[in-house]
C-alpha cells in the first residue's frame, strides 16, 4: 500500500503504521510514517534509499537499556568535597578541550533543607556574574577567577550557602536560566542545573587536579551509590 | 669556442664580402648595425673585458631583438673590431668571461657539477637548457620563461655605463634605454627553445625559471667593492671624476645555472563517502600520535598524487562531518588540489583509481565521480556551503518509552527554528555566541522491539550541531529533542545521509 506524500502532511493526526511495498532485508525495524516516492521513473531512487537504509540499520548493534549518558561519555568527572565548609560539594566535569563544567553534587548540603533550592543569585563578590559578556576565540572580558572565587549564592527556605568556582581559569559563562528556572538545581544538578563554565590555563589545571577527587573516591567517600 | 674560420649553423663568415653576397636580411641588419656603432665606445669596453652581446646591447640606438639569436658571438666581435686593431686581444678575451653579464649572454655556465659548459649557439644553448628541463619528468604543450640573474648584473652594468658616460657624455646613443640582460637573454633563447622543447611559449599554467648565480663571492666583476666605492667617493669630493680601467676586475667563472620547472596546481573534483566511525576527514595527529584510523583526506589524496607525480596536495571539502559520524547518501564534494604535478591523469586512470578506493579491503571511504575540473572548481565548492540544507538519520534513546503521539508531535514540527549556544565540545576555539538555525522537517522511525531507541530523520539549516539537538548540550541548545519530548534524550549514533546541492 502507498500513500502519497500529500496525503500524510494533509493529515498530521493519521500516523499508522505504514508497510513499504518492498520488503526490508532487515527484520529489525517496522517502518513508519515514511516518506514515499512518486511511481513513475523513480525505481533507481528506490533502490538508492533501500541501500541507504540497509547501511543505516546495520550498524546498529545491541542496544543497551540505559545508555551513557552524553556528559558521562564527553566529560571527565571530579569532584570536590566540604570545599571552605563542611557541606559544600561540588562537582567539575572536565572536557578533553581543557573547558570545565561546575555544579552542585549530589551530596551538597543545601539539597537536604525541606524545599530544595528556591533561589539563585549571581550577584556576589564584585560584580554580577551573569552579566558578563565574553566575546571572541580568545575570549575577552572573561573574568579571571581563583578557586575560590565566589561564583553564586543559592538560597533555600532556611539558608544560603555560596558556590566557588573550584577551578582557577577564566569565566566563560554561567547558566543564566537558573535565576528564572532555580528548580533545575533540584531536579538535574548534574545536566540543565550546572552553574557556570570555566577555562583554566592547562598548567593551573595541572596543579589544581591534586585537590580533587575521582568519581569512585566521591563514591566511597561520601558512601552514595550514584 | 669556435674560431672565426668555420661558420657557426645559420649564419655567415666574418667576411663582408660573403655577407654582401650570400646575405640573410636579418644577419645582415645585424652587421650594419654592429658596423654603425661609436668604434671608440665598442674599443674600450671589449678592452675592459665586456662581451660583444653586452656590447652591442650597451651602445646600439635600437633594441636588441631576436635577429641576435642566430648570429655567433665570435661572428659579432668580428664585425666589432675594425681590420687594424689589434687581434692579439681577442684570442684570450674570447675566454674570458663577461664582466657585465657574467657569462649569462656569452651562452656560459657552471652546472651542478662545477663544470664550465659552453655553447657557440643559441640552438645549442636551448638544446642544453632543454637537457635541464627534462630531467624534471614535466608533461607540457605549453611554457612561460621566467628569468633571474645576479643582483650584481645590475650593478656591473650601471658601473660600466657610468664608465662610459665620462668618456662620451653628450653622445646620443649613451641615452637611449638598454635591453636588460634578463630581457636580452629571453630574446635569444626563446625561439630556439620553443622548437627545442617542442612547444608554444605563452604566460600558460607551466613555468620554466633559469635561475643564474654567482659561481663565488669574489666573482663581481665590474662593480664596486666597498673599499672602492669609498675611494670614489672621496675622490669626487676631492675633484676627481674617473674611474681607472684597472679597477674592473677580472671575473673567471661564469654563473651557475639551476633550471626549476613549476606546473600551477591542478584540480580534481568527486563525492566521497564516509563509512567508517574511527576515520576523521582531514589528518588530525595531537601530540604525534593520530586520533582515528585513518583520514578521507590521505585515502583520496594519497592515490591521486602517485598518479600526477605531483610534489604535494591539499584536500578542500564543502562542509565535514566528526570522526564518528557516517557520510552516506549522495556524498559530500570535494576538491583535491595537486601543486607542481608532472603530467596529468586521464579520465580512465582516475576511473581506475576511484575503483580501487572503492574496492579496498578495509572499506572505510567511497568515491564517486571522480574526475578532473579546471578554474569553475571553487564556485562548485561553494554550492555546497552556507546556504544548503543537510539531511541526517540519528540514533536516539530516551528516558521514557515512545508513544503514538510522539510520532505527530515530531513530525508535525515544521521549519522550526532552535537557539544553539556555542557547543561545550567547540567552545575553546569558537566564539561564545548564540546561533539560530532552522530544522526544516523530522521524522520518527520506529525500531522493532525496542520502545526507547528510534531512528530519527532530519533536515536542517547549514551550521546545525545536530548532537547537541539531540541531547540538549546540558540546556544550552533550545528546544531540543528532550524538551520537545518532555523526557532525557541521548544520541547514539548520526549518519549524513544528504549534502544537498544547487542542482541536485
Amino acid at each position: 500500500m502507498e500513500i502519497q506524500k500529500t496525503e500524510v502532511l494533509e493529515n498530521p493526526e493519521v500516523e499508522a503504521i505504514i508497510e513499504l511495498t518492498k520488503q526490508n532485508q532487515s527484520e529489525e525495524v517496522e517502518h513508519c510514517d515514511e516518506l514515499q516516492v512518486a511511481e513513475e521513473g523513480e525505481k533507481p531512487r528506490d533502490e538508492d534509499e533501500d541501500e541507504l537504509r540497509n547501511l543505516l540499520l546495520s550498524d546498529i548493534g545491541d542496544l543497551p537499556i540505559s545508555p551513557p549518558s552524553a556528559t558521562q561519555v564527553n566529560f571527565v568527572s571530579y569532584f570536590i568535597t566540604d570545599f571552605t565548609k563542611s557541606g559544600h560539594d561540588q562537582y567539575i566535569y572536565r572536557h578533553p578541550n581543557g573547558l570545565c563544567v561546575i555544579g552542585l553534587a549530589p551530596t551538597h548540603i543545601a539539597f537536604k533543607d525541606e524545599g530544595g533550592i528556591t533561589n539563585i543569585d549571581f550577584n556576589v563578590g564584585k560584580s554580577d556574574r551573569s552579566v558578563l559578556k565574553v566575546s571572541g576565540k580568545r575570549k575577552k572580558n572573561a573574568m579571571r577567577s581563583e578557586s575560590n572565587t565566589a561564583l553564586c549564592k543559592v538560597s533555600t527556605a532556611n539558608d544560603s550557602y555560596i558556590v566557588r568556582c573550584c577551578v582557577k581559569g577564566s569565566l566563560l559563562e554561567v547558566n543564566e536560566r537558573l535565576i528564572k528556572q532555580p528548580h533545575l538545581l533540584n531536579s538535574s544538578a548534574d545536566r540543565e542545573g550546572y552553574i557556570a563554565i570555566i577555562m583554566p590555563r592547562p598548567a593551573d589545571w595541572t596543579k589544581n587536579k591534586e585537590s580533587l577527587m575521582t568519581l569512585e573516591e566521591y563514591k566511597e567517600k561520601k558512601g552514595v551509590s550514584l | 669556442m669556435s674560431d672565426e674560420a668555420k661558420p657557426a649553423s645559420g649564419d655567415l663568415a666574418g667576411l663582408p664580402n660573403s655577407l654582401v653576397a650570400h646575405g640573410d636580411i636579418r644577419t645582415r641588419r645585424v652587421y650594419e648595425a654592429a658596423r654603425s656603432l661609436h668604434s671608440g665606445a665598442v674599443k674600450d669596453l671589449l678592452s675592459l673585458g665586456v662581451c660583444e652581446r653586452c656590447t652591442f646591447r650597451l651602445v646600439v640606438v635600437e633594441a636588441f631583438d631576436s635577429d641576435f639569436s642566430s648570429v655567433a658571438a665570435s661572428t659579432l666581435r668580428s664585425w666589432l673590431e675594425t681590420g687594424d686593431d689589434e687581434t692579439g686581444s681577442s684570442e684570450p678575451s674570447c675566454s674570458r668571461v663577461c664582466i657585465v653579464c657574467l657569462g649569462v649572454l656569452q651562452f656560459v655556465f657552471s652546472d651542478a657539477k662545477e663544470t664550465v659548459v659552453k655553447s657557440d649557439s643559441s640552438s645549442d644553448y636551448a638544446a642544453r637548457i632543454t637537457d635541464l628541463v627534462k630531467q624534471d619528468g614535466h608533461v607540457f604543450d605549453s611554457f612561460a620563461l621566467e628569468v633571474s640573474v645576479p643582483s650584481t648584473v645590475t650593478e656591473n652594468e650601471r658601473a660600466v655605463l657610468s664608465h662610459l658616460k665620462v668618456k662620451y657624455s653628450t653622445e646620443a646613443w649613451l641615452q637611449s634605454e638598454k635591453t636588460s640582460v634578463k630581457d636580452a637573454l629571453k630574446v635569444l633563447v626563446l625561439d630556439p627553445l620553443r622548437a627545442s622543447l617542442g612547444a608554444k611559449s605563452d604566460s600558460s599554467s607551466f613555468a620554466i625559471r633559469l635561475t643564474y648565480s654567482k659561481a663565488s663571492d669574489e666573482a663581481q666583476g665590474a662593480s664596486e667593492t666597498t673599499h672602492e666605492r669609498k675611494k670614489r667617493k672621496t675622490d669626487e669630493e676631492n675633484g676627481s671624476n674617473c674611474r681607472s680601467e684597472n679597477s674592473f676586475e677580472k671575473v673567471y667563472e661564469p654563473c651557475v645555472l639551476s633550471v626549476h620547472c613549476n606546473m600551477m596546481p591542478i584540480f580534481f573534483s568527486g563525492r566521497y563517502f564516509k563509512y567508517s566511525r574511527n576515520v576523521s576527514q582531514s589528518r588530525w595527529i595531537i601530540d604525534d600520535e593520530r586520533m582515528g584510523e585513518s583520514s578521507v583526506e590521505e585515502i583520496i589524496g594519497g592515490n591521486i598524487l602517485p598518479a600526477c607525480l605531483g610534489d604535494s596536495y591539499k584536500f578542500h571539502a564543502a562542509g565535514r562531518e566528526d570522526i564518528d559520524v557516517r557520510m552516506l547518501g549522495s556524498g559530500r564534494p570535494f576538491l583535491i588540489e595537486v601543486q607542481n604535478s608532472r603530467q596529468c591523469p586521464s579520465q580512465q586512470l582516475l576511473t581506475e583509481i576511484e575503483e580501487k578506493i572503492n574496492n579496498s579491503e578495509k572499506k572505510l571511504v567511497g568515491v564517486k565521480d571522480l574526475r578532473f575540473i579546471g578554474s569553475q572548481c571553487w564556485a562548485m565548492m561553494r554550492e555546497g556551503e552556507a546556504e544548503k540544507q543537510k539531511q541526517y538519520a540519528a540514533l536516539v534513546w530516551i528516558s521514557r518509552p515512545l508513544e503514538d503521539t510522539d510520532f505527530n508531535s515530531i513530525s508535525s514540527l515544521k521549519e522550526l527554528k532552535i537557539l544553539q549556544k556555542t557547543p561545550i565540545r567547540v567552545l575553546h576555539r569558537r566564539s561564545p555566541l548564540e546561533r539560530e538555525r532552522t530544522i526544516h522537517w523530522m521524522k520518527v522511525e520506529k525500531i522493532k522491539g525496542n520502545s526507547n531507541y528510534f531512528l530519527l530523520h532530519l533536515c536542517t539549516q547549514a551550521g546545525t550541531y545536530i548532537k547537541e539537538f539531540v541531547h540538549g548540550d546540558l540546556g544550552r541548545t533550545s528546544p531540543s529533542m528532550g524538551s520537545i519530548l518532555g523526557c532525557r534524550a541521548e544520541i547514539i549514533q548520526l549518519d549524513v545521509t544528504d549534502v544537498k546541492m544547487g542542482d541536485s
